[in-house]
């Protein structure tokens, strides 16, 4: 009785799932091993030369590797950044960490296209940045900032930044304070207690930001379009170029191997900071 | 108290938090090799007693010793103590094994005399076939084990145990208080005990300090404050007991004759004629004799059969008594009947202050 209930109750949430994920999903890797049309959706012959061609071109490996350094080097930099700010925010008093949660999401409010042209016009070769450089004496030339992957680096950072902070000042917060009490008992000092308890323990907070950072890196347009431009382009703009260029096949097989990176690195995160055995409370 | 062999002494410790004093200038001192509760209600101080003694609070006023040296100003880290708390705080993210030796790593024992000390713990609370579970694996005692295999194989110079034994069911309880007395005795640990459990207390201690609103009600062995209460908090804290008020009417060399309104009793103790006094006597120690006999009359309201005692409720002209009767000897009280009360001189004791 109790199963089917189970079941009764979720028939909908399945069925919507199957409809608009898995069938389409299914339908995409259909569409992908198939060769390019000028008329149809894809043409009539079976192939893996989507796939082949794109682990024998230099060009997409390029842009591959290009797009998982960038994701790297945001990460890294959103850990080395969020964590003392997240170790911060959890150390408030309750009222105040809701004050600085909000004040962190502050970014996020703003639309992304607003925000992309806001990093355009500090940066562009006439923009806030240059200018001011060049009024102050500093500067013959205008530096080029915008286009280059530090532009995109920087413009994508302060917007996941939040994610981060958010994701492991909750954990942090969360933290049963016994267990810090007991490791001090312990003999354990300020810095070893951090790094032998409460950094392993803040693993979910770290592994929830971490994966949250980097699939969104993956996964943004707006900001890599305006802010990288033509020359630092990503995974993520070569499958709207296939869109435009009606190589539907092509674009298709891009979107697998980004659904295969993000799988990828979701297995490997999970299976590195393991954050299912620390949840719970201290008892 | 003898200060060279306290493992642990309090020197007039005071602490408050805002407008409320936690601990109000408590002094003792703890001797080597032996179990010290701090008993009382929730709120008189215990808990917070135990974490100035572990660093966990800074005290207001006064000095804090362990080993005779000054610990008052040092962190938690640089105590010489281990620590078993209510709720266990075993770490999550680690071993049974590793939990047990993670006070070894922190004092940088080398890897393998910390393999054998963890092992030899282990062995003591019988868990070697648990090491390499994960503390959610374990049952409520298990955790228990472990928590106190993880304090004591750092070998601190006292250990502190923060109702340890709160959260299991009554047999287990009962157990682990047979087997921590056992262990303490066999390793010499100084230990202290934070309870609110008076069996527990008397079970488990060679002392108890039975603390109220912050300060120490009495001090002395468990048969000492539960035979000789100090005052009827004490007494009645530590289990129930007849308190009789009277008037002094005369003394002796070692004790004094007093009125109540139900009759004349003697009482060990040392009082002007014409005080008031309140004494106090243990429901096991009043005994019941027939109509005829001497002692405090007294009719029966209630009788209550517990098993291996049986509960008297008693009417008196000095108000109602409680009797409690081994129910090895024979019975044929009924409700009603009229009795005399008497008690061996030396088990009626009179408290210090006014009554509560």
């Amino acid at each position: 009785m109790r199963s089917a209930w189970r079941w009764f109750l979720l028939a909908p949430p399945l069925a919507l799932l199957l409809v608009f994920f898995v069938v389409p999903v299914v339908y995409l890797f259909w569409v992908s091993l198939h060769a390019g049309s000028t008329s149809e959706l894809y043409g009539a012959s079976l192939t893996l030369r989507n796939y082949t061609a794109l682990v024998g071109d230099s060009f997409y490996l390029t842009i591959i590797g290009r797009t998982l350094a960038i994701a790297a080097v945001i990460l890294g930099l959103c850990l080395v950044i969020g964590y003392p700010v997240a170790y911060f925010v959890a150390m408030l008093p309750p009222r105040r960490r809701m004050l600085a949660t909000l004040v962190l999401l502050f970014p996020l409010m703003v639309s992304n296209v607003v925000r992309a042209y806001g990093w355009v016009a500090l940066l562009e070769r006439r923009g806030v940045v240059n200018t001011t450089l060049h009024d102050l004496g500093l500067l013959d030339a205008p530096l080029a900032l915008l286009y280059t992957p530090s532009a995109v680096v920087v413009a994508l950072m302060t917007i996941l930044l939040p994610y981060m902070v958010i994701s492991i000042a909750n954990t942090l917060a969360g933290l049963d304070r016994r267990y810090l009490e007991a490791a001090q008992a312990l003999g354990a000092s300020p810095v070893r207690t951090f790094l032998h308890v409460t950094l392993p323990l803040s693993a979910p907070g770290i592994a929830s930001g971490t994966l949250l950072v980097f699939l969104l890196t993956l996964s943004a347009y707006v900001t890599i379009t305006l802010v990288g431009g033509p020359r630092s382009k990503l995974l993520v703009s070569m499958i709207y170029d296939s869109v435009t260029a009606f190589q539907w096949p092509r674009a298709a097989a891009l979107a697998f191997v980004l659904l295969v990176l993000a799988l990828a690195f979701t297995a490997g995160m999970l299976a590195l900071l393991r954050p299912g055995r620390v949840q719970g409370s201290a008892r | 108290m003898n200060a060279h062999t306290d493992d642990v002494r309090l020197v007039g410790v005071r602490k408050r938090f805002g407008s409320v004093v936690a601990v109000d200038d408590v002094s003792l001192g703890i001797a080597r090799g032996t179990i010290f509760s701090l008993l009382g209600p929730s709120g008189c101080g215990k808990t917070t007693t135990l974490r100035l003694i572990a660093g966990f609070e800074q005290p207001d006023a006064g000095d804090i010793f362990i080993r005779g040296v000054r610990v008052t100003p040092m962190p938690p880290y640089r105590r010489d103590f281990s620590m078993v708390f209510q709720s266990y705080a075993l770490f999550p993210h680690l071993t049974v094994a590793e939990n047990v030796a993670f006070g070894l790593r922190m004092r940088r024992v080398a890897r393998g005399e910390r393999a054998r000390s963890v092992g030899e713990a282990l062995a003591l609370v019988k868990l070697e076939a648990l090491a390499d579970r994960h503390p959610r694996q374990l049952s409520g005692g298990q955790q228990q084990r472990v928590a106190l295999a993880r304090a004591i194989v750092v070998k601190p110079a006292v250990l502190l145990l923060d109702e340890p034994l709160g959260a299991l069911d009554k047999q287990l309880r009962e157990e682990m208080q047979v087997e921590l007395r056992s262990l303490q005795q066999r390793l010499g640990i100084t230990a202290v005990f934070v309870t609110h459990d008076q069996e527990e207390a008397l079970t488990l201690s060679d002392c108890v300090a039975v603390m109220r609103n912050g300060v120490i009600e009495q001090i002395g062995a468990p048969r000492d404050i539960y035979d000789r209460p100090r005052n009827a908090f004490v007494a009645s804290f530590l289990g129930a007991s007849n308190f009789i008020d009277g008037i002094v009417v005369g003394r002796d060399a070692a004790s004094i004759i007093v009125e109540t309104p139900a009759a004349r009793v003697r009482v060990p103790g040392d009082r002007s004629a014409g005080e008031r006094v309140q004494i106090a006597v243990r429901p096991e120690r009043l005994r019941m004799e027939g109509s005829d006999a001497q002692g405090l009359p007294a009719r029966i309201r209630d009788i209550v059969y517990r098993g291996p005692v049986t509960h008297f409720h008693l009417d008196s002209a000095a108000g109602p008594l409680l009797s409690y009767r081994q129910n090895a000897r024979a019975s044929d009280f009924r409700i009603g009947d009229e009795v005399r009360c008497e008690w061996d001189s030396d088990s009626a004791v009179v408290l210090d202050g006014p009554g509560e």
